[in-house]
């Protein structure tokens, strides 16, 4: 015979269905979105690493002055390497926009197409798809380029520019100013002229590790330094265009995961007290079960039913949603942020675990936990409804205050464990809401800052180094060397007298350096404490002291004499590599210039976070309204419900709706507000160590920074999430009949 | 004998507070009889019920079922005893309020190996037509009968009825009683009463007057008279 219990539980989901339903939904979403990150995500990274094989991408590449004579060619391919022509020409488009024009390509860093078609005719021209996207280029608008017009006949994804940098020295790439672009063949070799750039990609015959790639590459290196111009040698590895997006990419899985878990342990805590809610109500029966033999673990199955069905389904639904809607949402991201190749969505054993068995197990055990204990009680107790342990039955004096004071303490003491998940469910929602509030204002004070304590208009670097005439132009040299966690440090030899750096002072001893404080305050850094940094392909370690800190926010950068640092890094005298300028270089041949970091540069770090991150800000903001909702209207309800006898009875002995109102809702309005008060400073407290832990994973260092305004915001925020639910609480008063305490004899 | 009751003794409180309840009963009971515990509140008739019933422990005696001793039995041990050999009624009912009448008695039925006919036992309790209400859309009567119903489905050698009657008005007491009466002739179940009503003893084989944790009374009632006919 079938558990007859069993019937129950339709009927029990029927009377509870607006709980229940909102709690599935909510778990739907959740679980939806998570692992249609993470499915999106697996998918993306998967296509990524892929696209190297799949589109030939180069082993890497370089530039020289002339096009190479075919002899040298052959010497290189001697070295079982085998070189593609990849020129190209770089032209200033009629919106002041880059771009740079290939020829079709075959064999090697081939593009993927997107949208429309390859170019078929000499007008035609097919260029970035997210550029387009930032762009707001339409597939058959015309573009401008030197004169030339073309039509644009389709969108692609070039498999050696999934991020669009335009220098390997840049520090973010920028995929709204920047393109890359495929013509015709016929129509490229019209083009050529003396601006062309001789551009060659070699991919090694044989798959190689990363160290004997490297190797083949210096050797490669060697052959070219001593028979050609050579202008540019970026391996593959260290081409940020081809590498950015595959080291960005899942950066933000542990975050995402970790929203589903506090959300899961919220839920689970949700369910949990309105289970021990109903067995409250319901210890009677309990005891009578347990009186005629229903042991505890019969009952403990019984009361896990409803639970363990919901999540399991709606880890099902939300699977599903993942892999059919919700993906979409973050495939839209990536693609938003990147110029990735088209993808297949893949099924994903990670995503399941995460987003199914550990949601659906912490789910069942939080839930088994908080059954258990309630269960334990002996049948006695449960008819006798003596739910409480063994010497914590002391009834709290309370003699000051209004009775009304007195009632409603009485009904926070009563609801303590609903108010206490309350507390905690506020807490989680605030730190959502902080985190998805906070991110934008941070971004635009840390752009603010950046600006302000910007060196110069412009930061040339040089490939050699070549003298101006511009008179305010001023030398520094720079450097990249590496930390102990492989974190570039941009180490710069500033003029002891520098007037772009007028209030820095620099330290005399030569291994003694300024530090910038983002990279003091990452990696916990104090003055006088020795830094150890090193050559990224030598491994050539150097060691400085840290004489003193400097506020100069946009890179983790340490600062020294221009003397110390040739000296230092063993460079004759008068050795610079760059020049500081309010003015641009105008003298300055372009063949001798490595890069320009501008203003614009130095916060596209932070353009492009919002750019990608933004919609997740929102999201993290939309969720934590969810959460404000779910943990305020399923707990408000339960301390209503709970008390239904005595506000029923109330009503009988001739209590106005004002007055009930104002002992039970304003009990719980007593807790919303002090949850928020307490919460508030908490999660400022605790998304400061998230923050910085977060940070710490990423390149670079954006000072932790609250808009002050925002810890308002969300108090409001949430009092006003809290004032709407109370509306629906003061129906559900409105509702308890008079009847309810005459029916009940007990 | 079927059951023995040796010795019970019971405490509640401790430190200063500490009561005796039970001060060493002592009483025998056969199969099929109908015995019922009389005393006013506080006696310690329920508690001596509830030690029969094993949800509650003695602090000393011994309670024998069959020759099997309760005291030895572990708390796997205790609710299997309860499944197999005890049926309880309580002064409230304790029905499941979201199950049908028939559905309540099921989750009887559920315990036993060999239940009683559902249906059948529907009948005799004249619950027939009234087998899809739920709870609350039944009287009080109604409700002690299904949750008498759940009680005895499962055959059980022992039916605990604790102030059965408590709740209910005179007519519709009496029927209770009659029920009980009527159970115990037909599936010869020994039946142990609660109550603070001294009428109903004039329906049991055995009675047995507490007072103060003590039993002031033991005997065998030689002038039984049928529930319809008490009066009181």
């Amino acid at each position: 015979m079938k558990n007859p219990l069993i019937k129950r539980l339709p009927r029990e989901l029927k009377e509870e269905l607006g709980k229940y339903l909102i709690i599935f939904l909510f778990l739907v979403a959740t679980i939806g979105f998570v692992s249609g990150f993470l499915v999106a995500d697996g998918s993306m990274k998967i296509a990524y690493e892929e696209s190297f094989e799949k589109y030939k991408i180069e082993d890497g590449h370089f530039e020289v002055a002339e096009e190479l004579p075919e002899d040298l060619i052959t010497k290189l391919e001697e070295e079982n390497v085998n070189i593609y022509k990849n020129f190209y020409l770089e032209e200033e488009m009629s919106s002041e926009n880059t771009i740079r024009i290939y020829s079709e390509r075959q064999g090697c860093d081939e593009v993927s197409l997107m949208e429309g078609k390859l170019p078929a005719q000499k007008d035609e021209i097919v260029i970035d798809r997210l550029y387009a996207e930032n762009n707001q280029i339409n597939i058959s608008d015309v573009l401008t380029v030197q004169g030339e017009t073309y039509k644009v006949s389709g969108f692609v994804a070039f498999s050696d520019y999934s991020a669009l940098f335009k220098n390997n020295t840049d520090m973010m790439f920028d995929a709204k100013k920047f393109t890359v672009a495929m013509v015709k063949n016929e129509k490229f070799e019209e083009l050529e002229n003396e601006n062309m750039h001789y551009c060659y990609a070699w991919r090694n015959q044989e798959t190689l590790s990363e160290k004997k790639s490297g190797e083949k590459a210096d050797d490669l290196l060697e052959i070219l330094g001593t028979n050609a111009v050579l202008e540019d040698f970026v391996k593959q590895a260290d081409n940020q265009a081809i590498q950015f997006t595959g080291s960005d990419m899942g950066s933000d899985k542990i975050m995402v995961t970790w929203l589903l878990y506090i959300i899961i342990v919220v839920l689970a805590f949700i369910f949990a007290v309105t289970i021990s809610n109903t067995i409250e109500k319901e210890a009677a029966v309990i005891g009578t079960l347990r009186a005629m033999g229903y042991t505890k673990k019969e009952l403990l199955a019984h009361y896990m039913v409803l639970p363990g069905m919901i999540s399991v389904i709606a880890a099902i639904v939300g699977n599903i949603l993942g892999y059919t809607c919700m993906k979409h949402t973050v495939v839209a991201m990536y693609y938003g942020s990147y110029s990735l190749p088209s993808y297949r969505t893949v099924w994903n054993g990670e995503a399941f675990i995460l987003t199914t068995v550990i949601p659906c197990l912490l789910l069942l055990f939080i839930n088994l936990l908080v059954l258990n204990r309630k269960l334990a009680y002996t049948p006695l107790q449960f008819l006798r409804r003596d739910l409480k342990k063994q010497g914590k039955r002391k009834v709290l004096r309370l003699r000051k205050g209004s009775f009304f004071h007195r009632f409603r303490t009485r009904i926070i003491l009563q609801n303590k464990s609903a108010y206490l998940t309350m507390f905690v469910g506020i807490l989680f929602a605030n730190l959502l809401l902080m985190f998805g509030m906070m991110m934008s204002p941070l971004l635009q004070h840390y752009k603010a800052d950046v600006l302000n304590s910007a060196i110069s208009k412009y930061q040339y670097i040089l490939k050699a180094p070549i003298s101006t005439k511009i008179e305010d132009a001023e030398k520094y040299a720079v450097t990249e060397l590496e930390n102990g966690e492989e974190e570039e440090i941009t180490v710069y030899g500033i003029m002891q007298d520098s007037a772009y750096l007028e209030e820095m002072e620099l330290p005399e001893k030569k291994d003694e350096v300024l530090v910038s404080d983002g990279y003091m305050e990452k990696y916990g850094i104090k003055i006088g404490d020795k830094l150890t940094l090193s050559e990224k392909y030598t491994g050539e370690k150097y060691a400085f002291t840290v004489a003193g800190e400097y506020h100069y926010p946009p890179a983790l950068t340490v600062f020294m004499s221009l003397e110390n640092y040739q000296e230092f890094f063993d460079k004759q005298e008068g050795y610079f590599n760059g020049y500081f300028t309010d003015e641009k270089l105008t003298d300055v041949d372009e063949k001798w210039i490595g890069s320009i970091i501008t203003q614009h540069d130095l916060t596209i770090i932070a353009d492009q976070l919002e750019d990608s991150m933004g919609p997740a800000f929102a999201l993290f903001g939309g969720f934590a309204v969810f959460i404000y909702l779910l943990v305020l209207l399923l707990l408000a309800k339960l301390v209503v419900e709970r008390n239904g006898l005595s506000i029923s009875m109330i009503k009988i002995l001739g209590y106005n709706h004002r007055e009930i109102s104002s002992l039970y809702n304003r009990s719980t309005t007593v807790v919303v507000v002090l949850s928020q008060l307490i919460s508030i400073p908490l999660v400022y407290f605790i998304m400061e160590k998230l923050y910085k832990a977060m940070m710490f994973e990423i390149r670079g260092w954006l000072t932790f920074y609250v808009k002050p305004v925002i810890f308002g915001e969300i108090f409001l925020l949430g009092v006003f999430v809290y004032a709407i639910a109370t509306i629906w609480l003061n129906k559900k008063i409105k509702r308890i009949p008079m009847g309810e305490a005459l029916k009940s004899t007990e | 004998m079927f059951l023995e009751i040796q010795g019970i003794e019971k405490y509640y409180g401790c430190g200063e507070s500490r009561m005796k309840v039970l001060k060493g009963i002592n009483a025998e009971i056969e199969k099929g009889e109908i015995c019922v515990m009389l005393g006013p509140s506080g006696s310690g008739k329920s508690t001596l019920l509830n030690i029969i019933g094993g949800i509650e422990k003695a602090d000393g005696g011994s309670i024998r079922i069959e020759g099997k001793e309760l005291e030895t039995m572990d708390e796997k041990a205790l609710s299997e005893y309860r499944r197999n050999h005890l049926g309880y009624v309580f002064q409230f009912y304790n029905l499941i309020p979201n199950l049908t009448v028939k559905e309540n008695i099921e989750v009887g039925a559920y315990l036993s190996k060999e239940p009683l006919e559902v249906d059948g036992l529907l009948k005799t309790l004249g619950l027939w037509e009234h087998k899809d209400k739920i709870p609350n859309e039944l009287s009080g009567g109604q409700q002690q009968r299904t949750a008498i119903g759940r009680a005895i489905v499962k055959n059980p050698d022992i039916l605990l009825c604790d102030e059965p009657t408590g709740a209910l008005d005179y007519n519709t007491s009496k029927e209770i009683l009659q029920l009980i009466e009527t159970i115990n002739q037909k599936y010869g179940n020994t039946v142990l009463i609660v109550t603070h009503n001294d009428a109903i003893k004039q329906m049991a084989d055995r009675v047995l007057k507490l007072r103060d944790g003590q039993i002031r009374k033991d005997y065998k009632n030689v002038e039984k008279i049928s529930a319809a006919e008490l009066d009181w």
